[in-house]
């Protein structure tokens, strides 16, 4: 009787456990479930908001690849961008990434013989869209991207997509991403190699390359002012690798000591266009932090490996160091290094063997190190810098833009073999709303 | 690599969304930032190296 009872009373407390659990496991879900909701509220974009951003780069040196590792390498870069981003609704937006490149340069005049010619100019254009989607549970991001870019020997399609994962407690998250580029040549040799009887105008051939990337990211909170992300990057290459109207000239005992450039044209040393192998792999690893140091002071550190199988390895470091001036201004400092080896193909001007397969004396593949410091400069203020009526909208439709923030940015970028750039560049950023000023 | 992220990952803490105000600054961000953009392009064709910061890998010439 005693024992009967015992085990009424035992079954009784399994039977509450089990409600009490299962009541447990609702409240968990249901909370789990409104950390979701709030996830997405946090995350989800409410305003389109534009980007305009371009910059002005020039460069110089004495080593273009167009003529053999030797003469000018002076040019010019204009490049306005626009960065448009839609919200469709609370979890799905497209993004607009579209912009120009107007470029001079003095290297790519000497393709042929006529000084200013129309080889010293070219335009490129370019634009890419970005479909994103963020699902609540179990808190992923997708985006499917798809663009193009054309300037006058290359037109240049991809596609590309991403996975991210963040888990729940938001401290880390996982991303995969892959892209695939599709460039097309129109092949345009020297004018010395193009065949017997070719029209200027015209290409002497087509070709193609492509790059397909795969990349791994994982970032990491390590404390309430510390976090971390690692990289790892895969790129294959295949196809046309080499440039068609980059020249190698040989150690054939020609003597051009002394001449210049364009004498050294017109000279019968003996030349091929560059050459290389059609296919290349290339594995960049990448580490970066980013610590807090106090309301004055942020440290961003980042390290780079990069090896590949046309020998070329290299070393990458940079620091930034944000000092906050304001909470609304924010002043950067930032230095570069970059060291690397030569790739294999790559000899300077007039010391490649003639019976060599591969061959380049583009100093870009050389072995270098290099260095780029400056300064950015960011305005963000809490209430917007300035709000006024958006453009081209119909009458009657409060529209507003609201200009968020500005950035400035200078860089000087100096080679050890000579070739030094700088690049100034500005961030606008906006947001458009509709009905009411914020 | 593998051993700064088996000891990052060891000494890593959870920290919560209120707890965050430093992490969430904008000069915290890990990722790619767009004016930045611009240099990893020209670094991209002016060094044998690329890849591993977020900028493009491929696509078009950039031989200039």
């Amino acid at each position: 009787m005693w024992m009967q009872l015992n085990k009424s009373a035992f079954s009784l407390a399994m039977v509450l456990a089990s409600i009490m659990a299962m009541g447990q496991a609702a409240e968990d879900a249901k909370e789990r479930q409104e950390q979701d909701k709030q996830w997405l509220k946090k995350t989800a974009l409410t305003n389109v908001e534009v980007n305009i951003l371009g910059s002005y780069y020039s460069q110089d040196g004495n080593h273009s690849a167009v003529t053999g590792g030797t003469g000018t390498e002076e040019l010019t870069d204009i490049t306005p961008a626009v960065i448009v981003i839609i919200p469709l609704d609370s979890t799905r937006q497209l993004t607009f990434d579209g912009g120009a490149d107007i470029i001079t340069s003095a290297s790519t005049d000497n393709i042929d013989f006529n000084v200013s010619g129309d080889s010293r100019n070219d335009l490129r254009y370019h634009l890419n869209v970005t479909y994103t989607k963020r699902l609540a549970r179990p808190r992923l991001t997708y985006s499917l991207s798809a663009g193009f870019s054309k300037e006058y020997d290359v037109f240049a399609k991809s596609i590309g997509g991403s996975l991210t994962k963040e888990p729940r407690d938001g401290n880390s998250t996982f991303t995969l991403s892959g892209q695939a580029f599709f460039d097309a040549w129109k092949l345009y040799y020297p004018v010395e190699l193009r065949p017997p009887g070719s029209n200027d105008e015209d290409p002497q051939g087509n070709d193609n390359r492509n790059s397909y990337n795969f990349g791994l990211v994982y970032s990491q909170v390590l404390s309430k002012r510390l976090q971390v992300s690692f990289t790892a990057d895969v790129v294959l290459q295949d196809g046309l690798l080499g440039t068609p109207f980059h020249r190698v000239f040989f150690n054939d005992g020609v003597n051009v000591d002394g001449l210049s450039t364009v004498e050294i044209m017109r000279s019968n040393k003996l030349r091929i266009v560059e050459n290389l192998p059609r296919s290349r792999t290339r594995i960049p690893l990448g580490v970066k932090l980013n610590y807090y140091i106090s309301d004055l002071f942020v440290f961003r550190g980042t390290y780079r490996y990069y090896s590949d199988d046309f020998d070329v390895t290299g070393h990458t470091f940079s620091v930034d160091l944000p000092v906050k001036v304001t909470p609304f201004i924010s002043i950067t400092p930032f230095y570069r290094y970059h060291t690397q080896t030569a790739s294999r193909y790559f000899k300077p001007f007039g010391e490649h063997e003639i019976n060599t397969e591969f061959f380049t004396s583009d100093y870009d593949q050389s072995a270098f190190n290099s260095s780029k410091y400056g300064l950015g400069i960011r305005y963000s203020p809490l209430y917007d810098i300035g709000i006024f009526k958006t453009p081209f909208t119909k009458k009657g439709k409060n529209k507003f833009t609201h200009l968020k923030a500005i950035e400035l940015r200078y860089a000087y970028y100096d080679r050890s073999d000579g070739l030094n750039a700088s690049v100034i560049s500005f961030d606008l950023s906006f947001d458009l709303m509709t009905g009411k000023r914020r | 690599m593998a051993i700064v992220l088996s000891a990052s990952l060891s000494s890593c803490i959870s920290v919560q969304e209120y707890q965050k105000i430093y992490l969430n600054d904008e000069d915290m961000i890990l990722g790619l930032r767009r004016i930045e953009s611009f240099e990893i392009n020209f670094q991209t064709y002016r060094e044998g190296a690329l890849g591993a910061n977020g900028g493009k890998v491929g696509g078009g010439c950039g031989c200039n």
